[in-house]
């Protein structure tokens, strides 16, 4: 279970599951035919008791087999004592594999930007894998007892008197083959009960997060009839199902009732012909009317219920774990071997990126060469591609056309991890996770020392907030203290400074620390001598950096400061915005 | 508090058809279960004596098919009962929460409004089942072990005997298992939120390339979990075997006595069958230990309902605006309190029909309040909000929809597509209409950008916090009431596509009444008033030229020296940076 790796939910795990933990599955297989013997033993002891001993006028020996038959009941205790925590054993460890399982497939396609992943319908997969355990200990618990008792109840039936079983088995078997092709239906119609929830969930959410824009959009009324409509496309589909299990149980209590009704109308010729004694047919009814019937009825209704939803769940399961979509490099075409480029030196030559292959290009036709060591700010409207030149070069996408390379070799073809060593992004949106702030400021760096923390924490000026938080053993996340986005973006900001990266972007990272301190922090990455590249969410930053580059489609430049504001209108409005704006 | 028994009652009154149906096919269904016991005895009795059986057998038939039949109906009837309950209380949750509003909901944490509506509807909806079924099973059982008492007193008592420890053990496993289950709910609770936690870094970790020692530690509470998971199989063993020597205890006891009976003449042998027949029955109460787990969390359930339905809904006014009204808005000795402060405090002010004023102020001085309160999205706690001389109390819902509109700081991504999004407030605007707003608001260019353009579904759009105000502009745009108000709904643009709308939208609204609420100073300069806000008063009103003489008011500017300088940014679930 220790498997970080992700892998979907599908036969082979449980395949594989079952091979690994096959003296458990083999123990509760023992130990459950053990626990039916008194399930075969009780009608047979109940027609001793009667024929040989209270209607033979022998009370004691009537207590006798009455006696043995508790003590049947006590050893299925036992057996049943024994069985339960190896059913423990089966379903804690098959939780283990399905959350991990949910766990990696999430992080894995979050981090390959899957966009599906956001929000917490992901973390509810989690919630999901609760109810898998819960169905799957309830039927190992009811179904499986449930299904050895009724196959005892017969043998045991058999036994007593073979012509009983002969002319009540038929129904049961009939009611078992009818039921099948008829469980696959309800599972359709709760499959189509649960996506009516889902679609009603995700309606619910956005409109109620929504209220206050709802409201001013006076739609209000209309809003609450599409609400109104989900709600009874759910409540259908709900019924839908009813009507299903309705028919079902219609089926099986007939099947389930039908063999005692055609043992009283045998039992006269069967006693003429000296075939039963009066014993043997009151333990045959105890057969019946406690062994098979109750036990077929729980069963279908158990695997109509939990079992149906237990296959609906993993299919959702199962699909949410599929692997993402090829993210480049792990997967290099024929004959590329990842390869370890000997220099940091970025160029990008025709570059081009569109989010879809109907979009219109974000990134067209950009060249740019970003040597070892040199500094670059991005600046533009919003919208104009900033963020999506980052991605490209983190080698988190694959650009669709042109040409990227690092030291001379494709992106996509560069060693993942030497890639992740040489390159360190910190996008807008800072990650602080749950662990100590030397867990959150090393990330990057695993053995780094506490005095290089604490350096880097300083240099970004984080050491105040370090120092408030407690030190580097403080805890942040889900133990730690509440913190602001411009807070969370000094801990990233101090990670990178620790990474032994050579090229850092920062990418808006710190839209929400006052200009100062943006103003100081920056400087610090400046100052660490390695490749540096700033989306700005101030202009104030072009101000600071050698070079400068303007990102707009068809007007994209690139210049000093001082060339710009000459050559660029579009660099020269935006600064001039920002200089009318402050001395207006 | 609506108590969690009146709603889940008020619902049921909703669905009166289903629920008497579920309710006579169970009370049936139980009498024909009762009945069927001692009716077998009478048939088995005749067969055993060789007299004519087929009178009994017949009724054996016909209570078979009794509860055959009750049995499929009930199955039906509680699908009709229990998701007819559930989608009433799901209504009136909804329409509650819409007509409460922003104030009355603002209570409630982002998401945890549809949880009621689709987990705590659920839970209470299921209420009405749970007790119809649950009771007359008990009733059933009760009725099983007053047989055992009639066919034969000792037979009865021996039984009865069964039932104190019985008890007794069921507590002990109420006790010892709450805690567990509560520790066990935690450390998953914690794995779920370590899980969502790392999803928000996803770019972080993308970047890193850390995704497999992320999932290590967010499975790093796996094996508290699983322990937890061992201990309750530990006591359901414990508890097993407790009941497990009991129920043959009292079985044995019960059969030896039905054969000492059956010895002494007391009763027949087809009797002793219905006396295992009815020992089944009585037994069966043990199930029903489960309805009483569900009966608990229904009641929860129905209490977070409850909490909804109970906001105050504002009443709905009965005028209409007149028609061609120009839009006049008028505050009249306006005041709002949040708990014990004072927000706006006796506020006056007039904002002349097809004017633009700015509210500007320092962070706290009440200037969202003052802009909810002009669409009353928010009702002042006294004083008066008018448009054109009609107090807003008094405009029907669709008068004050098309009297006032909105663009805010953060939109949020309402309808399917992004084309859906623009004409939201009127979805019967064409596409042109919608292709123009969407011009003036600048939002074009990277709408054409998205993989199906206008027809991109929301949630598959990547949008930064700026495209979605911009969004937001042009659903304003499409709008188009009489008076607009601009709740900081430029900050996230940078500077020079800030110029750009705020010039287009000036043009587009040239005759409208706006109100600006403006954290830059190029904002206010362009309104044609300034109302300055400090402390929930208005301390000037004039036009910002004229304010702009006095320091303090320029003070109020000095930390504007970064016009993109958005204070809080955008962290909307659909807000991503592009990736």
């Amino acid at each position: 279970m220790s498997e970080a790796a992700p892998r979907p939910i599908d036969r082979h795990l449980f395949a594989g599951f079952l091979r690994q933990h096959r003296k458990a599955a083999v123990a509760v297989a023992g130990w459950s035919l053990l626990e039916a013997v008194p399930a075969l033993a009780s009608g047979l002891l109940v027609a001793a008791a009667l024929d040989r001993g209270f209607l033979a006028g022998r009370p004691a020996e009537g207590f006798f087999w009455i006696g043995l038959l508790g003590a049947a009941m006590v050893f299925r205790a036992l057996m049943t004592r024994t069985l339960t925590p190896w059913l423990g054993r089966i379903v804690e460890p098959l939780r283990d594999e399905l959350v991990t399982a949910v766990a990696a497939g999430a992080v894995h396609r979050a981090a390959a930007g899957a966009r599906d992943t956001a929000g917490a319908g992901v973390a509810r997969l989690t919630v999901q894998v609760e109810s898998v355990r819960a169905l799957v200990s309830a039927l190992l618990r009811s179904a499986r007892q449930l299904g050895v008792s009724l196959l005892m109840a017969f043998v045991g039936l058999a036994a007593l008197s073979a012509p009983v079983a002969a002319v009540t088995l038929p129904p049961v078997l009939l009611t078992l083959l009818l039921c099948a092709p008829r469980l696959r239906a309800l599972a359709r119609r709760q499959r189509r009960q649960l996506r009516a929830e889902e679609a009603l969930t995700a309606a619910a959410g956005e409109t109620f997060d929504g209220i206050r824009d709802v409201v001013a959009c006076g739609a209000r009324d209309r809003v609450a009839d599409v609400l109104s409509a989900r709600i009874t496309d759910h409540r259908d589909a709900v019924r839908a199902v009813a009507r299903t299990a309705s028919a079902n149980t219609l089926l099986v209590s007939l099947g389930s009732h039908l063999p005692l009704l055609v043992l009283l109308l045998a039992a006269p010729r069967l006693l003429d012909r000296g075939a039963l004694s009066v014993g043997e047919l009151l333990g045959a009814t105890s057969y019946l009317v406690g062994g098979v019937a109750p036990a077929l009825r729980a069963l279908v209704s158990v695997l109509g219920s939990w079992g149906v939803q237990l296959a609906t769940v993993l299919g959702r399961l199962s699909r949410s774990t599929l692997p993402a979509r090829r993210t480049p490099g792990q997967a290099p075409g024929p004959g590329a071997s990842p390869r370890a480029p000997r220099s940091p030196d970025l160029s990008l030559v025709n570059v081009g990126y569109a989010y879809g292959p109907g979009a219109a290009p974000v990134i067209d036709g950009l060249s740019l060469d970003l040597p070892a060591g040199s500094h670059l700010t991005v600046v533009g409207p919003s919208g104009a591609g900033k963020s999506t030149l980052t991605t490209l070069l983190a080698g988190l996408a694959e650009p669709d056309s042109g040409r990227l390379t690092l030291g001379g070799v494709p992106v996509t073809e560069v060693d993942r991890a030497w890639l992740h060593r040489a390159v360190t992004l910190i996008p807008q949106e800072a990650y602080v996770f749950t662990g100590t702030v030397r867990d959150n400021l090393r990330y990057l760096r695993p053995r780094a020392r506490d005095a290089d923390l604490l350096a880097s924490a300083t240099a970004v000026g984080a050491r105040a907030l370090v120092d408030r938080l407690g030190g580097l053993d403080a805890p942040v996340g889900l133990d730690g203290p509440p913190l602001s986005s411009g807070e969370r973006q000094l801990v990233a900001l101090a990670r990178a400074h620790v990474s032994p990266a050579s090229i850092v972007l920062l990418d808006e990272a710190c839209c929400h620390l006052d200009p100062a301190a943006e103003e100081r922090a920056e400087r610090a990455f400046a100052a660490r001598g390695t490749t540096l590249v700033v989306v700005a969410h101030r202009i104030s930053s072009a101000l600071r950096a050698p070079r400068v580059l303007v990102l707009d489609g068809e007007r994209t430049a690139i210049g000093t400061h001082a060339q710009l504001l000459d050559e660029s209108p579009l660099y020269a409005d935006l600064v001039g915005h920002w200089v009318a704006a402050t001395t207006a | 508090m609506t108590s969690p028994q009146r709603l889940v009652w008020d619902a049921t009154a909703r669905t009166r058809g289903w629920f008497v149906l579920a309710s006579v096919t169970a009370v049936l269904g139980s009498a024909g279960t009762l009945a069927f016991p001692w009716a077998m005895a009478r048939a088995l009795d005749a067969v055993v004596a060789r007299r004519a059986a087929a009178g009994p057998v017949l009724l054996c038939a016909a209570l078979l098919a009794l509860v055959v039949a009750t049995g499929a109906l009930q199955t039906l009837a509680n699908g009709g009962y229990g998701s007819g309950t559930v989608a009433a209380l799901r209504r009136s949750l909804a329409r509650r929460a819409l007509d409460a509003g922003v104030p009355g909901t603002a209570g409630f944490p982002a998401g945890d409004l549809a949880g009621r509506l689709s987990a705590g509807c659920a839970q209470a909806g299921s209420a009405g089942v749970t007790l119809v079924t649950a009771s007359t099973a008990v009733l059933t059982s009760l009725g099983g072990v007053v047989a055992l008492w009639l066919l034969d007193w000792r037979i009865g008592l021996c039984f009865s005997l069964g039932v104190p420890p019985l008890v007794l053990i069921a507590r002990s496993f109420m006790n010892r298992g709450s805690g567990l289950f509560l520790r066990y709910q935690e450390t998953q609770g914690r794995i779920s939120a370590l899980l969502l936690e790392a999803l928000g870094g996803a770019r972080t970790i993308g970047a890193s390339g850390t995704a497999a020692a992320e999932t290590r530690r967010i499975l790093e509470p796996l094996p508290e979990l699983s322990r937890t998971g061992h201990r309750v199989w530990a006591l359901q063993r414990d508890t097993g075997w407790q009941v497990g020597l009991l129920i043959p205890a009292v079985e044995v006891l019960v059969l030896g006595a039905g054969g000492l009976a059956l010895l002494h003449g007391d009763i027949s042998a087809g009797e002793l069958a219905a006396v295992v027949a009815y020992t089944a029955l009585a037994m069966a109460a043990l199930d029903q230990l489960d309805a009483l787990f569900a009966l608990g969390m229904s009641a929860a359930g129905a209490r977070r309902v409850a909490e909804v339905v109970d906001q105050p809904v504002p009443a709905p006014g009965t005028r209409v605006r007149p028609a061609g009204g120009p839009g006049t808005v008028t505050l009249s000795g306006v005041t709002v309190r949040s708990g014990n402060r004072l927000v706006l405090d006796s506020v006056d002010l007039v904002v002349p029909a097809g004017t633009a004023l700015a509210v500007v102020g320092r962070s706290g001085a009440g200037k969202s309040t003052l802009a909810a309160l002009i669409g009353r999205l928010r009702e002042p706690d006294a004083g008066l909000v008018a448009i054109d001389g009609v107090p807003l109390p008094e405009l029907t819902p669709q008068a004050l929809g098309a009297a006032v509109g909105y663009a805010f700081e953060r939109p949020a991504l309402l309808g399917t597509t992004v084309a859906g999004m623009i004409a939201f407030a009127r979805p019967d605007a064409s596409r042109e209409e919608v292709g123009a707003a969407a011009g003036a608001a600048r939002a074009d260019d990277f709408i054409t950008r998205l993989p199906c353009g206008y027809d991109t579904p929301l949630t598959d759009a990547p949008l930064s916090g700026g495209e979605v105000q911009r969004l937001g502009l042009a659903r304003a745009l499409v709008h188009d009431p009489a008076v607009i108000v601009l709740d900081d709904a430029l900050s996230s643009l940078d500077t020079a596509t800030e110029a750009r709308v705020g010039s287009a939208l000036a043009s587009a609204w040239s005759d409208r009444t706006r109100v600006l609420i403006a954290h830059r100073v190029s904002t206010a300069a362009r309104a044609d008033l300034v109302a300055w806000l400090e402390d929930g008063r208005v301390r000037a009103l004039g036009t910002h030229a004229d304010l702009w003489q006095r320091d303090d008011y320029r003070a109020l500017f000095a930390a504007d020296t970064a016009p993109e300088g958005a204070p809080g940014h955008d962290t909307h679930p659909h807000t991503q940076e592009p990736v």
